[in-house]
């Protein structure tokens, strides 16, 4: 018997639906899971995709991409690479380990949710695949960051990172439950595959790699672009639900997308800008954060979403004057709160790398430039210590990052605005107009308290920099601490400083 | 002030609080018998010599667009937790 073409089976395969006689349509896909709204039920019959993939492909695609990732993995693990590593670049990894892993197996958790509620045999046959593909990306990075754990005990939280109260994890925890576990599946369509993976995992997965590569760490940037793959496939079904529901209820998919793609540039501008723009050695370094942002995400962010009749998010203009301070910020606020996280980051500001931020950034030196000077002073004045916290960063109560984004004023300089909002008797603090705009509008959803709301409930105990290190789960053998200081402070030597903070035990 | 406040034992008050030119806010915690010096140096503490080269002025706690006094306690200024100042240099006063 001649096998059919591809075509004649392909639609009725892919597309298998049930019947419903004996439950109606509500009771197997209900609206707080499949989020129809205003969308006709009907209208969800033009879903499509165009990648078609049968099972038999995709296991025989997957295959090959495993195969190759370890073979790369096998023949490197016998090589001495990994050591010969620059230690601000094994930092970038950490973060990344940390920041991912387990976010894979909570993606895998939104793809099963679309798998079942999803409102058309095409999407729900996609996302099935796009679960087999998160489950092999947890896997996959689990695995490649808990080989480490020999060489350097920080690779343990490749594992343990996501389920520990430190505050970088509480912040992914609050973006993530709220894209991926708790909407239903059309705003998670439109939340996961198309706002953050169409987009930002570019930027982690794409740019990054390059960095890696460029860092002499093949292994990583082999298996960051073995996950890409699956990405370009499964986030298809990000365009393919905005077409639908563009069509039937635009005011709802500009909303979804906007906040989505905010917090995930809160999010990216900690996890990603200091490892483009600070960790990885300057020779290495291909782009800047910004430049790499401006052509792989905003471009492509905009030409994406004017093609299906949306606007430009309203808060875009903070958002991209943003791409000149909010990284920056971040990073100086990991350096400071250096104890607080599992990595060792360089602080990166050594006069050539001054030279470089300067030019990628004109208005670096005049908003940060005077606030490491001052630590270099204390680090040459032999006082460290003046370089640790006592206290807790301020945390925006949406996306749970430091309070720390500078505007310009009239007279030129950049400072810190307060953006509180009042509701219910208390008061809660942002970092951006836009955060606390989106927990406005939000804000029966936000569900996970900051460490600072925590701290002042009495939930951490005792409540000093010791009770905090425990509650976040931090030991003496992971707490980050600076790579090397020399390396950044040397160029800085013997100058006049005035102005320091006075040595513990020594007379003011 | 009424002498109900006067005569309450300390309260506990948490601000957010930023010092001059830092590039972020910070948790201070400062009782309602403290004064606007004393919760101007408290914020000084983390932040001036440390991320701010510290100056040779006073320091005076802003709160709500007013610089209030010195001497003033939280409890007579009004602070409610979780408020925002800003602790600025006035650089017409000499420390």
């Amino acid at each position: 018997m001649a096998l059919l073409k591809r075509e004649e089976w392909q639609d009725f395969v892919r597309d298998v639906d049930w019947t419903l006689t004996y439950v109606d349509d509500e009771a197997v896909y209900p609206e707080w899971f499949s989020g129809t709204g205003k969308v006709p039920r009907e209208a969800w019959l033009a879903w499509e995709e165009d990648y078609k993939v049968s099972y038999q492909e995709y296991v025989y695609t997957q295959k090959e991409k495993e195969a190759s990732t370890y073979a790369v993995k096998a023949a490197l693990s016998r090589s001495d690479t990994f050591d010969h590593l620059d230690e601000g670049w094994k930092s970038a990894t950490k973060m990344h380990f940390g920041g991912v892993a387990q976010v894979e197996y909570t993606a895998t958790l939104a793809e099963l949710k679309m798998a079942r509620f999803g409102l058309n045999g095409a999407w729900r046959n996609m996302a099935t695949f796009g679960q087999l593909d998160e489950l092999r990306h947890n896997a996959l990075t689990t695995y490649f960051g808990h080989e480490l754990v020999v060489k350097d005990p920080q690779y343990d939280w490749t594992q343990k990172t996501y389920t520990t109260n430190d505050w970088v994890p509480i912040s992914l925890r609050t973006l993530f439950d709220g894209i991926m576990t708790t909407s239903n599946v059309v705003d998670c369509a439109l939340q996961v595959p198309l706002a953050f993976e169409t987009g930002f995992t570019n930027l982690q997965f794409v740019a990054l790699s390059a960095d890696a590569l460029q860092s002499g760490d093949i292994n990583f940037a082999n298996m960051i672009s073995s996950i890409q793959t699956d990405e370009a496939r499964h986030s298809q079904q990000g365009v393919a639900t905005l077409q639908i529901l563009a069509e039937h209820d635009p005011t709802r998919a500009q909303w979804v997308i906007d906040k989505a793609f905010w917090g995930s540039a809160r999010a990216f501008s900690a996890l990603t800008g200091p490892a483009m723009d600070y960790y990885t050695p300057l020779e290495h370094r291909k782009q800047s954060y910004r430049e790499f942002m401006e052509e792989w995400i905003v471009d492509q962010f905009v030409r994406t979403i004017e093609d299906y009749g949306l606007k430009k998010p309203w808060f875009w203009d903070e958002f991209m004057r943003g791409l000149d301070t909010w990284h920056h910020s971040l990073h100086m606020g990991l350096w400071f709160w250096r104890p607080t996280i599992w990595w060792r980051p360089k602080a990166g500001v050594s006069k050539d790398e001054r030279d470089w931020l300067r030019e990628k950034y004109p208005n670096w030196e005049q908003t940060y430039g005077d606030k490491w000077d001052v630590i270099i002073d204390n680090v040459n004045a032999n006082n460290v210590e003046a370089t640790l916290p006592a206290t807790l960063p301020y945390l925006c109560s949406l996306c749970h990052l430091p309070c720390c984004n500078p505007t310009q004023s009239r007279d030129g300089s950049w400072r810190v605005r307060n953006k509180p909002l009042s509701y219910d008797g208390k008061t809660y603090h942002f970092c951006s107009n836009g955060c606390r705009q989106i927990w406005w509008k939000d804000r029966d959803n936000v569900n996970h308290e900051t460490l600072v709301d925590r701290f002042l409930a009495g939930q951490i105990q005792p409540m000093d920099v010791g009770g905090l290190l425990n509650y976040m789960s931090m030991t003496p053998d992971v707490m980050g601490d600076d790579a090397d200081y020399e390396a950044w402070t040397k160029d800085y030597v013997g100058r006049p400083a005035t102005g320091l903070a006075v040595p513990a035990g020594a007379q003011a | 002030m009424s002498a109900e406040v006067m005569d309450a034992p300390p309260q506990l008050v948490p601000l957010n609080a930023i010092f001059s030119t830092d590039f972020v806010e910070i948790l201070v915690p400062v009782t309602t018998a403290n004064t606007m010096d004393e919760v101007a140096a408290a914020v000084a503490d983390h932040v001036e010599g440390k991320r701010v080269r510290a100056q040779p002025f006073r320091k005076v706690v802003v709160h709500r667009g007013r610089k209030l006094p010195g001497e003033m306690t939280v409890a007579e200024a009004g602070f409610a937790p979780l408020d925002h100042v800003a602790v600025e240099y006035d650089l017409e006063v000499p420390a």
